[in-house]
């Protein structure tokens, strides 16, 4: 835990003329939260860069088509670009294919895992309670176990996880993307990242719903006054 | 233009009645906004119609819940769609549950108000029914294991219940149950309108006469359009920054055979009145408690004791708040997970409900009446 | 008596044009507010973006050699996009017209300024049948365009039928160039 500290902090130092804004990892948080927020472009792609090294080796986003990705900030070039390089068993995927499966089914990934199959990350975020926040405390809650626990074969001591023992070894380590904006890549930040990325996978609409519905407030608290208005005075005109 | 009236009247006769409907003055001089609840949940029924309509043209039973997400993530507004018709649901279900409440503080089911408020509490009852079939038809992981478990209490049940029961689902759930579900979901929700206007019709009958009223038009289409901009507000800013207000998250994730939830709770709406499945054991237990405290309502006109006219008194409001509160602690302790306290208070909380109806009321109205 | 009945009065017209300005403004901003709530329900009936890319795909031609032929299925219709080579063009730029089976000229079958790409939907006109030819080393038929294995028909790389029992040529579906590289079908 330590020597990750200073490598963090050795790697901060380096990379301080490109040092982000603000430290959005203590405590962590994240830009879409709250009434007014709204994802955060830079972090998501970030994000989907750890998903694609990473996550999608072993986990499927049924939900998700790469021409999705436009969602996040990628021209039609760079997702038929990316597409492409992914090797689907028809040939290299195009944008209206879904994200690759790694297994062809269930009973592929039931043997590969020894029954534990990992879960599908479309919706991940919006289906556990916590949702960002537990992703994030998930990737970064490996830890050693603690004396009077016997893990059972194959499994690692989670702090998030209910049960504390997850049957997925820990994904993330410093430095195993480089990030294109010059951004660190501490395991944490990799974390925050990911979850971010994988909270839009589960609600790619937040931001519109946001946008569209503060207007839509306005107007109706406007509309209200109106309305509440009119009724007085019809009624006062005569009764 | 002073022409067309008179050409469409002769061969439209039903216009004369249908504009005397708006101005004829029989209408009371003042009512409170909080009268114009029965037009919002009509409204708000016809609203949950049309977006259930649009989500009908893209939902396919036999794939439901990928289904679900093409509507989210492909359909131009597709998840704006769904999202008015979740919080849709919301919306009803509050105002009805505030409309009954009403009705219990006002007193208004005593006489001649016996027939309306029955058509209330059916209306309530099959708005549980349509309710819960959406929330089936989400096929998360939660709907699905509620799905599985009703329909095997369902095919459990023995003689002319249990008959009834496999006649409803047609078989084991899966593709083929989420077809027809679909289908009574949708036929349900329009025989509401039809309980709907038969309210209506009772209501005529149960306020008083008026002489020397106002017309609905336009004086109550103004009350009733502010009142739907207020509603609307409420509902926008639900629909938009809370969408999944009250849904058990676990929901939002697809339903996997091989895998249980720890807890299946029905939705929100239906805790207040289903949440007994552990005071009352078994399948039988769960049925005969969501019928008794529908039939406990039922029989409120007849459990309240007091005279009829007469306007409800303080200690009547007192034990209503201390219900109300009953019913949001049972709520409330239902969405925990299962527990030994928490069993124990569930029963407590649960009897104190059928003891305030059976016992408190009949005492304390006839009490009042003296 | 007189000044304050005057006065009472305009008031009373003032109040009325208030009233009638704030009932205007509560009907005009509930209609544009019913717009707006309906306007999702009108736009989700509209396709959607996949469904556009099925009933409005876009394919890629900068790929494809002279001489050689792109198949391609559009709602289960295989489309030919074919690349002319200079012969072939000086071949069947000047056929008269007339004097084919089923009249048409080189300017008919091709699009003003992308006169290099044949796009015709690759079935007999005669038998139903898929017509081979796209690639060059595939029988052809005497006009070095397209035959058909199921009766026999020939037709030139414009895609005019020239022998054979076919009576029409072949269709041609509706497209536009959107660039040098893409064509957009529907």
């Amino acid at each position: 835990m330590r020597r990750l500290l200073i490598a963090a902090l050795a790697l901060a130092v380096l990379a301080a003329p490109h040092a982000r804004a603000e430290d959005t990892l203590n405590p962590p948080r994240w830009q879409s939260e709250g009434v007014f927020g709204s994802y955060d472009i830079a972090a998501l792609q970030r994000g989907f860069l750890v998903y694609q090294t990473v996550c999608a080796a072993c986990h499927s986003a049924s939900a998700l088509h790469y021409r999705d990705l436009d969602g996040i900030g990628f021209s039609t070039e760079q997702i038929a670009a990316l597409a492409s390089g992914v090797k689907l068993a028809s040939g290299p995927a195009t944008l209206d294919d879904i994200f690759k499966n790694p297994y062809p089914d269930t009973t592929a990934a039931a043997a590969a895992f020894s029954g534990a199959i990992p879960p599908d990350l479309s919706t991940i975020v919006a289906a556990r309670p916590g949702g960002t926040k537990y992703v994030y405390r998930l990737l970064t809650g490996y830890a050693a176990a603690p004396a009077d626990m016997t893990l059972l074969p194959g499994h690692y001591y989670n702090t998030a996880f209910p049960g504390q023992q997850i049957a997925m070894p820990p994904p993330l380590k410093d430095g195993q993307v480089q990030y294109a904006d010059g951004v660190t890549a501490s395991a944490a930040q990799e974390a925050s990242d990911v979850a971010a990325f994988l909270t839009w996978a589960s609600d790619p609409n937040l931001d519109a719903s946001k946008e569209i519905g503060l207007r839509a407030v306005l107007f109706l608290v406007f509309l209200s006054f109106v309305a509440i208005a009119t009724k007085r005075k019809i009624w006062r005109e005569s009764v | 233009m002073s022409g067309t009236k008179p050409w469409l009247d002769t061969r439209l006769p039903a216009l004369e009645s249908f504009r005397a409907f708006f101005a004829a003055p029989v209408l009371p001089r003042e009512r409170p906004y909080l009268a114009t609840l029965p037009v919002l949940i009509t409204g708000a029924l016809i609203f949950q119609v049309l977006s259930g309509l649009v989500l009908s043209l893209f939902y396919n039973p036999a794939d439901a819940y990928n289904s679900i997400q093409f509507i989210d993530r492909n359909i131009n507004y597709g998840w704006l769609i769904h999202a008015f018709h979740e919080t849709g649901t919301t919306m009803i279900f509050g105002a009805v549950f505030f409309s009954l409440f009403r009705a219990l503080w006002l007193r208004s089911y005593k006489t001649p108000g016996e027939v309306l408020w029955f058509f209330s509490v059916a209306q309530f009852g099959l708005l549980l029914l349509v309710g819960y079939l959406g929330y089936v038809l989400a096929d998360g992981t939660v709907s699905y294991w509620s799905l599985a478990s009703t329909v095997s209490g369902a095919f459990g049940l023995s003689g002319f219940p249990g008959a009834i029961g496999v006649w409803f689902f047609g078989g084991a759930d899966g593709a083929g149950t989420l077809a027809r579900l679909v289908v009574f979901h949708a036929v349900l929700a329009l025989a509401v309108f039809g309980i709907l206007f038969l309210e209506y019709l009772a209501r005529r009958g149960a306020e008083p006469k008026v002489t020397h009223g106002v017309g609905l038009h336009p004086y109550y289409t103004s009350q009733y359009f502010a009142a739907f901009v207020v509603f609307a507000l409420i509902f926008a800013v639900l629909v938009f920054f809370a969408p999944h207000l009250g849904e058990n998250p676990l929901n939002r994730g697809p339903a996997d055979p091989l895998v249980l939830p720890v807890a299946v709770a029905p939705p929100w709406f239906l805790l207040p009145v289903g949440n007994v499945g552990h005071v009352f054991p078994g399948v039988w237990g769960t049925i005969f408690a969501v019928l008794a405290r529908l039939a406990v309502l039922v029989a409120l006109p007849w459990l309240d004791r007091s005279a009829p006219g007469k306007p409800a008194g303080f200690l009547h409001k007192l034990l209503l708040l201390v219900l109300a509160l009953d019913v949001i602690l049972l709520t409330v302790w239902a969405m925990q997970p299962p527990s030994l306290i928490g069993e124990v208070v569930a029963v407590l909380l649960t009897a104190y409900f059928f003891f305030h109806f059976l016992v408190l009321l009949p005492f304390f109205s006839a009490l009042e009446a003296r | 008596m007189a000044e304050t009945l005057g006065q009472s009065m305009a008031h009373g017209a003032a109040e009325a044009s208030r009233r009638d300005f704030l009932k205007i403004l509560n009907v005009a901003a509930g209609a544009v507010a019913v717009g707006a709530i309906a306007w999702p329900f009108i736009d989700a009936l509209s396709p959607s973006r996949q469904a556009m890319s099925v009933v409005r795909p876009i394919v890629d031609v900068s790929g494809i050699a002279a001489n050689t032929a792109l198949r391609f299925v559009w709602l289960g219709t295989p489309i030919y996009i074919r690349k002319l080579t200079d012969k072939q063009i000086a071949d069947n730029q000047f056929v008269v017209p007339d004097s084919l089976p089923d009249p048409a000229s080189y300017t008919d079958r091709v699009k003003p300024g992308y006169e290099t790409f044949v796009v015709v939907i690759g079935l007999n006109t005669g038998t139903p049948c898929e017509l081979v030819g796209n690639d060059p080393a595939d029988p052809r038929g005497p006009f070095d365009g397209w035959s058909c294995p199921c009766d026999g028909s020939v037709y030139d790389p414009l895609g005019r039928v020239r022998g054979g029992p076919a009576p029409k040529n072949l269709a041609i579906p509706r497209f536009t160039f959107l660039n040098d590289a893409q064509i957009q079908f529907g």
